[in-house]
């Protein structure tokens, strides 16, 4: 690279100071090599800036819950942290209770279920924020049915590899989670068959109720209603 | 406890005012097969799960060096063809003009340049010179900052952007669109 191929390095990347840049650009007058380069770098960089596009209104609220989820969930591995100290105490009664399960699972048919399967824990976590129904539950209002509203905007994740869109709706003095996905929620420990065809299944997790149904995709409704109430409440939710 | 949710609450307030930088270097580093939004939202899980050891230097470097490096392993994971730059919608071309002059002949070219013929362009770019135009003309890093998420001296960044930038006019004005004296 000689001074000149320098000098225009230096000019393009603005690193010349005011008096070069004035020779310069008097220079670029004369100079159609010079000048070609320097067009053709403005003109490369202004077609570039074509293929800016805004980020999607959702994203940053995705961006938030997956965060959050990760947050929680390394709260819970720190809450169930056992103290170095103990863990020795524990090794030789682990070993024992290693060798039972392994007992059980050679003895016991079947195959063991997750405690709690990621994309299910993403859900129930995302529902979290549904506030409990005020008074009993009601779908109807001034003795209609009640339509279910949306609120907010959809938010998609991926949890535990599984893409997931989770919708929030109103239904008369409630809020349900409805999430959506192109694989089947696994099924967690105690959960039990449901009615709904297919593999469908609910289960308890604190104040939530979670109801599953498979079909060409698998739809996840949380609510804070009994078990029993949600598959009634599902057939009157959008789910897809 | 409280500390990991001070913490990732301290996360998001220093990253995501560069979500938008993100989602540009995400939109053009994800390869077939991988959703940008996706990308994006493994680079803040990756970046959150390193905040601890991040020094409070340049984030927005820092997010575009960690979304690379997604995209790469993602990539490396799949074993798929190259880079390819899908169809992307015209964005708005006027913020990229400079304000201070009237709009010229080539301004106007280039405002009426169709993305898609860009993007095609820019998929025949080298991958180190079309990784430093999307830092630093598309995501709006600085040469500086793009340097530090690639890794290298701010002198090759600019080499490179200045080489790709010409390489990109002159596929554009094979495809026909043309940049001669105003």
């Amino acid at each position: 690279m000689d001074e000149h191929d320098s000098l225009l390095d230096a000019f393009l990347a603005g690193d010349l100071g005011s008096a070069d840049a004035r020779r310069f650009d008097e220079h670029l007058l004369d100079c159609e090599a010079c000048w070609k380069a320097v067009r053709a770098n403005r003109v490369g960089r202004l077609a570039a800036q074509v293929l800016r596009q805004p980020a999607p209104p959702s994203l940053a609220d995705r961006v938030t819950f997956a965060v959050e989820l990760a947050a929680s969930a390394r709260q819970q591995e720190l809450a169930a942290g056992v103290p170095g100290w103990r863990r020795w105490r524990l090794v030789g009664g682990g070993a024992v209770v290693v060798g039972v399960l392994v007992t059980l699972l050679v003895l016991l048919p079947g195959r063991g279920t997750p405690a709690m399967p990621a994309a299910v824990r993403a859900v129930a976590q995302y529902a979290q924020a549904i506030a409990p129904p005020a008074g009993p539950v009601r779908g109807q209002t001034g003795g209609r049915q009640a339509v279910p509203a949306e609120m907010g905007r959809p938010v998609a994740v991926v949890a535990g590899g599984q893409r997931i869109v989770l919708r929030t709706w109103r239904l008369g003095n409630m809020e349900a989670v409805v999430a959506v996905s192109q694989r089947p929620f696994p099924m967690p420990a105690g959960a039990t068959g449901a009615p709904g065809g297919g593999m469908a299944w609910s289960v308890r997790l604190g104040r939530l109720g979670l109801y599953c149904i498979n079909g060409r995709t698998s739809e996840l409704v949380a609510a804070p209603v009994p078990a029993a109430e949600l598959p009634s409440l599902a057939a009157r939710l959008p789910l897809s | 406890m409280d500390g990991v949710r001070d913490n990732h609450r301290d996360f998001l307030d220093a990253t995501l005012p560069y979500l938008d930088v993100v989602w540009q270097v995400a939109r053009h580093a994800a390869r077939d097969g991988l959703e940008p939004e996706d990308l994006v939202q493994e680079t803040y899980l990756r970046a959150y799960a390193a905040f601890g050891s991040f020094r409070g230097g340049n984030a927005r470097a820092w997010l575009a060096a960690i979304c690379l490096n997604a995209a790469r392993s993602d990539a490396r994971r799949r074993r798929r063809r190259p880079l390819e730059v899908t169809g992307l919608p015209l964005a708005d071309v006027a913020s990229g003009v400079s304000r201070d002059r009237e709009p010229d002949v080539a301004d106007m070219v280039i405002a009426s340049l169709d993305a898609k013929l860009v993007a095609r362009c820019m998929a025949k770019l080298a991958e180190p010179q079309r990784v430093c135009i999307v830092l630093v003309d598309v995501a709006g890093l600085t040469a500086r900052e793009a340097a530090e998420a690639l890794g290298c001296p701010r002198g090759t960044v600019l080499a490179r952007l200045h080489r790709g930038r010409r390489r990109l006019a002159g596929l554009l004005t094979e495809a026909g669109m043309s940049h001669g004296r105003a």
